[in-house]
């Protein structure tokens, strides 16, 4: 297992070390290609400024609003039509037409229908998620061994008890793999709300550096973007694993 | 053959039902004309602006297959290298999955200042949407195909080309063709996104510039053809397995 | 009684495997799979192995087949030294049928042949002939998806044929299968091979199956991997049902069962 993580990482530092030296010796234009370091400092600069920060937070805020709404919702509805096979057999084919339909391109819409503004960037969000997290509902509330709740209720199990103690615990990968999914369709949601029209937000703000060719800040803040997204979707990642292989057994 | 002509009809009968209800809506004043576009006035916007739709699809639909020339050979290519070397596939399959994860969109204001406001940066935008999820599906997808099935066709005499073309490729594809379904959706969406963001042609270019004039059926109208080049994609795809895989059972690949 | 031609049972020597031995690995980490396996069977044989799980009896026929090469010692098949698979010689076949499922059951059968080339006007009759056979005439032109396990394994067995091959092993192909299933395969099998007079090694794990099916039944150790004793079954053939509850079947089968429980 080492050997994999080893791996890894000598191929980032390969990336980041060939990227540096292509740019401090010319190989690429340095203005196209600024060197990591500089990224680096520009980026360390910039936490410090107070306009990204603000800007940062309202993104960071935004990104929490759709999450918070997408992620319960989309697991609970999921979870009902998990539950209930009729429902879910009558309404699969429309789900599916709605799942396979690419949300994104809808982004005018809902300008025309909110305008720009927090609301139209949450609800684009939300919408451009659910889909994604009512199908980890779905295989959540799939995934619980029939087995089991047959034998904890012929043990006497109330309602409460049997989602408490067999449903929740097992349905426990999947949940977070919803809680993921919620997660970085909302970052992505926002971000392009963001760069699509908007006077706010690290998106708007990339959007603007890209225009003005300030080529450092630019890529400061897709390093930043890249950090924040891997760090929140490994740690999930690490969650949703160590409750995968306490249930080898299944 | 009736049961399909019969579900196809089904089919029919429900959009123009579906389409019909939504004009009555509209008609009855109970859709906010500026965020819903009935029927007839997506077919008046197709009337007025059609030729430049048409001639802006020509764009787009360039820049897409441009785009899933490159990601479907990169992605393939990659995922079949990485998938027949188990530590390759160990050691690649997680960075795919976290690179996938990333919201990819950000890097699109670089490529513009890299290549400029033209086709050609929606072309690498459209192929870096695509190309990872095919390379992940495509990896798992060799990776997944049971040695038993290599055993056997050994014991039988195939060589080791024989074995890869007649035997791996073969059980590969489903989950190759998954995974093409899933990365061609994403370039389309990449490619019609970046027309939106910033450019001066092409479907998405329209689709930005009605929106800012308030013209909701030349919106919708644009968003059909995008949805339209989505729809004909999944259309070969599904054809191309449904030639291969006559037999109706996808789930030999464990 | 023996209704099989006396000169079938003959004494040509047709596997012939010398002091083999296995191991995984080396160092600390090695696992010893076989060790030091002699055996001989004659042409025409029906021979079965059984053990313990885990006691090196699929990695023994693996080894027969080509498809491992061993640590040490020699395998020799119909006179050719064994360093890799021969498909005209030996047929392999699994607990799994591996059939391709975008091929029909007749694809499937001929596919052997057609890795080697042969012409459609040769291979269609003969792997339909097979089909016939093992009793699927009416389900050549079906996919192995639209086939129960007992029929794919009997398309394995179609196909395992095909090459014309001198040597079947077969490696538990029945376990996935369902008692009712597997004893009647178990037969079919036997009036297969009483047809064709090839000589067969099946790995199994069951022993009524073992004695059931077999001429001679070799008895191997927990790991790692040696030959016990061989046991020659007495009981004439054709086998029936009705064999396994009389008194000399269950005395083998209580000998065997304490070999292998006392290992």
């Amino acid at each position: 297992m080492w050997i994999v993580r080893t791996s890894q990482l000598l191929v980032v530092a390969i990336v980041a070390g060939l990227w540096e030296a292509a740019s401090q010796r010319g190989w690429v234009d340095p203005n196209l290609l600024p060197p990591l370091s500089k990224i680096g400092s520009v980026l360390f600069a910039l936490l410090h400024d107070d306009r990204l920060l603000s800007d940062l937070a309202l993104t960071i805020t935004e990104v929490s609003a759709a999450f918070t709404i997408v992620g319960p919702l989309g697991l609970l509805v999921g979870f009902f039509l998990g539950e209930q096979p009729p429902v879910y057999r009558a309404l699969g084919p429309v789900l599916h037409v709605l799942l396979a339909t690419p949300k994104s391109i809808f982004l005018p819409v809902f300008i025309l229908a909110f305008g720009i503004g927090f609301l139209e960037k949450v609800i684009f969000a939300v919408t451009l998620s659910f889909f994604i997290v009512l199908l980890s509902g779905i295989a959540a509330a799939q995934s619980v061994p029939a087995g089991l709740v047959t034998v904890a209720r012929s043990f006497g199990a109330t309602r409460l008890k049997l989602y408490l103690f067999i449903y929740l615990p097992a349905m426990q990968p999947l949940i977070v793999e919803g809680l993921r999914m919620a997660l970085i369709f909302s970052i992505t949601g926002v971000l392009l709300a963001e760069m699509y029209g908007s006077a706010h937000g690290v998106g708007r703000l990339i959007f603007a550096w890209g225009e003005m060719f300030r080529m450092p800040e630019l890529f400061a803040g897709v390093l930043l973007i890249v950090m924040i997204t891997v760090a929140v979707n490994e740690l999930l990642r690490v969650a949703e694993n160590v409750g995968r292989s306490r249930r080898r057994g299944f | 053959m009736i049961v399909r002509i019969r579900r196809l009809l089904v089919r029919l009968t429900l959009f123009l039902a579906f389409v019909g209800c939504w004009e009555a809506a509209y008609r009855a004043g109970l859709l906010n004309p500026i965020i819903f576009a009935a029927p007839s006035v997506i077919v008046k916007a197709a009337v007025k602006d059609g030729w430049t739709f048409l001639a802006a699809f020509r764009v787009t639909v360039l820049e897409i297959t441009m785009a899933i020339l490159m990601a479907w050979c990169f992605g393939i290519i990659f995922g079949v290298i990485a998938g027949s070397l188990p530590i390759l596939a160990r050691i690649s399959a997680p960075m795919l999955s976290a690179v996938i994860a990333l919201p990819l969109v950000v890097i699109y204001p670089v490529l513009l200042v890299w290549f400029g406001l033209g086709v050609t940066s929606k072309i690498v935008f459209g192929t870096i949407s695509g190309v990872f999820p095919i390379a992940l599906n495509t990896l798992t997808g060799v990776q997944s195909i049971d040695h038993g099935f290599a055993t056997m066709a050994r014991a039988m005499g195939a060589n080791r080309r024989q074995i890869m073309f007649r035997v791996m490729a073969p059980l590969a594809l489903p989950a190759i063709i998954a995974g093409l379904r899933l990365g061609t959706a994403l370039i389309v969406i990449g490619v019609v996104l970046s027309e939106m963001l910033a450019s001066t042609d092409g479907i998405g270019f329209w689709i930005s510039y009605h929106r800012s004039l308030f013209n909701t059926g030349q919106v919708y109208l644009g968003i059909i053809l995008a949805l339209s080049i989505t729809i004909l994609v999944n259309m070969i795809l599904s054809f191309v397995e449904r030639m291969h895989f006559r037999g109706g059972d996808e789930r030999f690949v464990r | 009684m023996n209704h099989r031609p006396t000169a079938r049972a003959g004494s040509v020597e047709i596997i012939k495997v010398e002091r083999l031995s296995k191991q995984y690995g080396s160092g600390a980490n090695s696992l010893r799979a076989l060790s030091d396996i002699s055996l001989s069977v004659s042409e025409g044989q029906f021979v079965t192995v059984v053990g313990p799980s885990g006691c090196g009896k699929s990695t023994l026929l693996l080894i027969l087949a080509g498809l491992v090469s061993p640590s040490s010692g020699d395998v020799w098949i119909d006179g050719a030294a064994v360093t890799g698979p021969l498909p005209e010689k030996i047929s392999v076949m699994f607990q799994e049928a591996w059939l391709l499922p975008w091929k029909t059951a007749v694809e499937n059968v001929e596919f052997p042949l057609m890795l080697r080339g042969a012409p459609f006007a040769i291979r269609r009759p003969r792997a339909l002939s097979l089909l016939q056979l093992v009793g699927l005439e009416g389900f050549a032109n079906r996919y192995p998806g639209e086939l129960s396990g007992g029929m794919k394994q009997r398309v394995a067995i179609a196909r395992s044929l095909v090459q014309e091959p001198r040597v079947l092993l077969m490696d538990e192909p029945f376990a996935a299968l369902d008692e009712q299933t597997r004893t009647r395969m178990g037969n079919e099998l036997l009036q297969v091979w009483e047809k064709f007079g090839r000589t067969v090694v099946f790995v199994t794990h069951g022993l009524t199956e073992a004695i059931y099916l077999a001429d001679f039944v070799f008895v191997m150790s927990a790991r790692p991997g040696r030959i016990l004793e061989r046991f020659h079954v007495e009981l004439p053939r054709p086998r029936t049902i009705e064999m396994i509850g009389n008194e000399a079947f269950g005395r083998l089968r209580n000998r065997i069962w304490h070999l292998i429980g006392g290992a």
